[in-house]
Formats: C-alpha cells, structure tokens, sequence
C-alpha cells in the first residue's frame, strides 16, 4: 500500500517539477499557482505514504537507505512549502520539486521489500535523531537552492543581461535574507541532530564520540556552517562568498549522505554488531 | 487618429476634453446613422467608436462630425489624418488599443485606465448599447489577456525605468534604500526623481557649486552635501548616482572596496551617466557592488525592446483570436434577426395578397378553398424561404460570405426600412 502511494507520490512530484519549468520559461501566470498545489497533493500522499509505512512497521521509514531518501525528500518538500507560504519562491521550486522527484525515484531503485529492522535500532532515539539530522540536512538543500538562484541572479547583472527568466527570480537582497534564515535555522537543527546521535552513541556503545567516518564528515560540515554562521553576523559575510560557501557545505553533507557508507563502511550504514 | 496618423497640432485641434465629451456625444447621437458610440481622446489618439447598420454613411457622419470639431476651432479638413476601420478591422483596432500594441510606447499602462474613462463618460451619456457595452468588455478582458500572458507590459525601456528596474533586482525594497547624486545634471535628476516614484525616501545631491546641490536637493527634496564630503557619506548610499561632467574619475575601486568594508559588504549599485566616466570601470569587479554605465542601460533597454516585439507577436495572435470570437458573435447577432425579419416580411405581403384576392375576384370560394389557398401560400413561402435559408446556415464557417448575404439579403428585400 505504501509502495503504492509512494509511487503516486513520485508522479505526482515529476507533474510539479514539470509545471514549474514550465511557469520559469512561459510567462503563464496560473501556473504559478498551480504548481505548488500539484507539490502539495504529491507531499499529501507522501505523508500518507509515510503514515501508514510507520503504522505497519511500528518504526518510521529511516533505516534504510531507500527510506532516509524518501524521508528526506519529504522533509525538502515541507520545508519548501513552508518558505513558498511566506516567500512565493515558485523558482526554488523548479529546483526542489526535481530533487524530491529524482529522490523519491532513487528509493525505488534501492528495491521495495521491507527489511527487518536491526535490534540495535529499535530504540526512540532513532527517530529522535534521524528527524533532527535530516530536518537540518533538508533545511541546507533548500539553501544550497537559495544560494544557486543567488549565484544565478548575481552572474545576469554582473554581466548585464536581463532575461524573462530572471524576473522570476527574487532581488539579491531577499534572495541573501533568505540564506541566512534558513543558515540560522539549519544550523542549531545539526547540531541537535549531532548531540543527539553522540548521546544514543554513549549509552548503547559506550562512548560518545568514535571518530567514525560519519561522525567526522558530520564535524567538519558542523565547523563549516559554524564558520559561515559566525561570518555573517560579526565579519558582513554576505552576497556571493556566503552563497558560494553555504553551496560547498552543502556538497559535504549531501556527498557524504549519498557516498560515504560505501566508502567508509559504519555503523551508520546498518552494519550493527 | 492617433500619433501615427497625425501629427500633435492636428490631434489637438480635434482632442475632446473630458468635461467635453457628454455633449459632443450628444451630438453624435443626432447622425441618423449612428446607434452606439464612445469617444477616446488622449493625447495621442482621438477615436469615435461606433455601432450603426450601415458602416459606409457612418463613417461618413463622424468623418462630419470631426470635422465639425475642428470647425469649431477654425480648421481645414483632415480627411488626410483620419483612419476609418469597419468590422472586425474596426474590432481588431479597440483591442490593439486596450492591450497597449497601438500605442508609442507599447505596453504602456496608462490607455486601458484612459478607455475606462471614455467608455463610463459614454455610458453616463447614454450612447453606449449592446453591441458597444459586449466590445468594450471584451477590449478589457483582452488587455488583460495579452497583460498576465505575454512580459510585454514588463518590459522598461526608457533609461530610468531600466536603473529602476535593475535596482528592484538588487534590493528587496527600495524604500529603506539612499540614494546619492552626485552632479546637478538634468539625467541624474530625471533619475532621482524616477527612484523617488519607486519608493526610495532618502536622497542625498551633491555637486562641485554648492549653490546648485542646495538648489536642486530643494525642488527633490533631497539634502544637500558640499562636495569635499561626499566620499565619507558614500558609506551611506545603497545607490549611487554619477552624473557630473567632470573629465577624470571621482570614485576608483579602492575608495568603494574600502566603502563596501565599512557596511559590511551591504550591496551598492553605481550609475554612471556623466558625459566622461565618472566611476572607475574596475569598480564593477568587487563582489556586491554592482556598476552600470549609460551604454550598459542603453544595452538593457535595446534588449527588453527586442523582447517586446517577440512578445508582441503573441499579443497579436490573442487580440486575432478574440476579434475572431467577437465577430461571431456579432454575426449571430445579426444572422437571427435578418431571418426572422425575411420570414415576417414574406409572411407580411402573403398575408396582405391573400386578404385582397378573397375579399375581390376569389369572394365566392368556400371555407375548404379557401383553408387550401391559405396552405397552398404558406408552402410556396416556406419554398421560396428554404434555399436562402440554407445557404446562411450552410455559410456559417465562411465568415466573408455569411457577411455579404446577410448584406444582400438586407439589401434585397428591404429589410432596414
């Protein structure tokens, strides 16, 4: 049933990102408001899809790689939801809605049976922390989306052009306001997503802190968002370095995310004795 | 007319002032050809738009009553100035004009507000019906159309209107943003005065006589600042506006980079449109400061009017497509009528032949001859009806045709008496 679901899901988010581009490069304005709808109802089914997966397996879909994927698209797509209620971003979600779609189509290929859940994982701390660390991870791709449309805008009128395109893309000015409200967010969502995973880290294993590979990408994409944070309210870090920064930080955490348990293999990647 | 057709005295010596317009409608009222009219007059154009059955003495009465106008202030003719349109040339043209793809400047906002006007003076005077009241609505509904589906209202194209245009995409808002101007020349103040209307409150003008910053910071409302000082405000000012005639430059990239530390990199955005170069070209290098000169605007401009005209081309393909659907409309309107008109004319003398026959010579006929003379005339009618009949149904898709027979039939049989 959830597969089911999941597979609407992933139509549905393939519809949205296809309305979106289109509104980018055909000024038809009904569409505009018709794309965030078609991503609603895709995220409405996800949730479901999510719900029922949970209410079956007593456990939300985080364990496997192909659940964290889904999950983690779910995240992205709320969070966008959130900002297009505050903000009318509909250009970030020609960035978003895509990813959700390939994200949603990844999990498929990662296989659909359900596995059984290791016993090491069955505690609350697995959702506690597996929540807090992606909410974080999915807040900073929607910066890392932020700060392309940055990049984007910033490189026109540098380089004194105007196009259709870039109507549509917000000033710099609130495009920079934005990045650093999703940094400021972000930030204190991966450090508790840290904290927690070094704490279920302590009381199951013994210590806090293993220097495991995860562990460490984790710290080092920490200390990156730190510093950025930190630039930006005391040294007037702004603009196209902060754009260009909050993009290289991204690229850690997702690279890490998508590669790292196959190339350090952890404990991170279900391989619990 | 309009801006093409004839130039500004000429317009102006035909213009109607709006206080005007509810007694020159009036008049028009009194042509005999004339059933709906709605006068536009704006400073490029003076239009009569005009329902009547027969377009040919119509256009001719309002060719007159133009005249007439000018008459008033002793004018000659101007039947060289003066386009007629008829039909659905005639419908195409009002949408033209509402969407803004007649006007100077295409796109402009200003005529759909205008025809509003005109259109409401026309209704208080009571000259608008029908067909006028269903053309007036749909101008609208298409200007709205070509508005929200084509960028062509979008699009600035005048060198202020670009600097405006190119600040909104650097700041969210204008209106917490300062502006400083440096030289009193008339660009430079055009500009300011053009950021002003955008939002931007805080103005600051300096130039190398004092006297002129005061003078011109008074009719702006700016202030004024001597012009030693002004690279310690620079701090200040999110846009800068070079416009002096001075021959060497006044801000070099290191003054700006050091500016750009103090606000801690908050963006600025450098105009330059002096006679020489008054800001240093490396300027635009340094991240957050963005730098355009007179060329780059123009450049700008140039490009937005060449999207303009591709936009253009979509416009005319909704103002074709609704002109197809208003006229027919305006066809049934008239096919209807002209049949049952046909039919009741028929009927008419059918009625009036069959009176006087058996009322003279067929007297003697009895009640059962006379029931079939009645259906015996009745038949040879609905007979002689049936092929003409057919042929304005079967026409229906050919627009021109249908057009001519309705004509000919009018025509024919007398039907506009």
């Amino acid at each position: 049933m959830d597969v089911t679901l999941l597979k609407v899901t992933a139509v549905l988010y393939l519809l949205a990102s296809a309305s979106f581009i289109v509104y980018i490069f055909l000024v038809r304005d009904f569409v505009s408001s018709l794309s965030p709808i078609i991503l609603f109802t895709g995220f409405a089914v996800h949730t479901a899809a999510l719900g029922i997966h949970f209410l079956q397996t007593g456990y939300p879909g985080v364990a496997q790689f192909r659940e964290a994927l889904s999950f983690y698209a779910w995240l992205l797509v709320a969070g966008y939801l959130l900002i297009q209620l505050k903000y009318r971003l509909a250009i970030l979600g020609a960035i978003i809605a895509p990813l959700a779609f390939l994200m949603t189509l990844a999990a498929f290929a990662f296989g659909t049976g359900g596995g059984e859940l290791p016993p090491g994982l069955k505690t609350y701390w697995l959702p506690v922390h597996v929540t807090l660390a992606f909410l974080g991870n999915a807040v900073f791709a929607l910066a890392f989306g932020v700060s392309l449309m940055y990049l984007l805008q910033e490189n026109y009128l540098k380089r004194k052009k105007m196009t259709s395109v870039m109507k549509r893309f917000p000033s710099l000015e609130a495009l920079d306001k934005l990045n650093y409200v999703l940094l400021v967010w972000g930030f204190p969502l991966m450090t508790l997503g840290i904290l927690t995973g070094s704490m279920w880290a302590g009381i199951h294993w013994g210590n806090y802190w293993s220097w495991e590979p995860r562990q460490i990408s984790s710290g080092i994409a920490w200390l990156f968002y730190g510093v950025i944070l930190h630039g930006r309210i005391t040294a007037g870090l702004r603009g196209k370095k902060a754009a260009l920064l909050t993009m290289v930080g991204f690229a850690v955490v997702i690279g890490y995310f998508l590669l790292g348990d196959s190339i350090f293999p952890s404990r991170h990647g279900g391989r619990f004795e | 007319m309009n801006h093409r057709s004839a130039p500004i005295e000429v317009r102006e010596s035909v213009a109607f002032d709006t206080a005007y317009v509810h007694e020159a409608l009036g008049r028009l009222r009194t042509y005999p050809s004339i059933q709906e009219s709605v006068i536009l007059s704006t400073c490029n154009r003076v239009e009569v738009v005009a329902a009547a059955l027969n377009g040919v003495s119509a256009s001719e009465e309002i060719k007159a009553f133009l005249a007439e106008q000018r008459a008033r202030k002793n004018r000659p003719s101007l039947d060289d100035h003066v386009y007629i349109h008829h039909g659905p040339e005639a419908v195409r043209h009002l949408f033209r004009v509402a969407a803004s793809l007649d006007s100077m400047v295409v796109g402009e906002p200003q005529i759909l507000g205008q025809l509003k006007e005109y259109y409401n003076a026309a209704q208080a005077a009571g000259t608008v019906g029908t067909i006028l009241h269903r053309l007036f609505h749909r101008s609208f509904s298409v200007a709205k159309r070509v508005r929200n589906e084509t960028a062509i209202a979008s699009r600035a194209v005048s060198v202020s209107s670009v600097a405006v245009e190119l600040a909104k995409r650097i700041f969210d808002r204008l209106e917490d943003k300062t502006v400083m101007l440096i030289g009193a020349g008339k660009m430079g103040d055009l500009m300011a005065r053009h950021l002003q209307r955008s939002g931007v409150h805080s103005l600051m003008v300096t130039n190398r006589t004092f006297e002129r910053a005061v003078e011109l910071a008074g009719r702006i409302h700016g202030s004024p600042i001597l012009f030693e000082d002004f690279p310690r405000y620079l701090t200040l000012a999110d846009l800068v506006i070079g416009c002096t005639g001075s021959p060497e430059i006044l801000v070099d990239a290191a003054t700006v980079d050091k500016v750009l530390r103090e606000r801690k990199q908050k963006a600025m955005f450098l105009i330059d449109i002096g006679d020489r170069r008054n800001f240093d070209p490396a300027i635009n290098e340094i991240d957050n400061v963005y730098l355009y000169n007179i060329d780059d605007l123009k450049g700008v401009a140039e490009e937005n009017l060449q999207e303009r005209s591709n936009e253009a081309e979509k416009a005319e393909g909704i103002v074709q497509e609704e002109v197809h659907n208003f006229t027919r409309w305006i066809d049934s309107l008239e096919q209807v009528p002209t049949i049952t008109a046909l039919r009741q004319r028929l009927e008419e003398i059918r009625q009036r032949e069959l009176e006087r026959s058996l009322g003279g010579s067929l007297r003697d006929l009895s009640e059962k001859q006379r029931a079939a003379l009645e259906d015996m005339t009745t038949a040879m009618m609905n007979k002689i009806l049936h092929a003409p009949m057919s042929h304005l149904k079967l026409s229906s898709n050919d627009e021109d045709e249908k057009t001519l027979y309705i004509a000919a039939l009018k025509k024919l049989f007398d039907l506009e008496r």
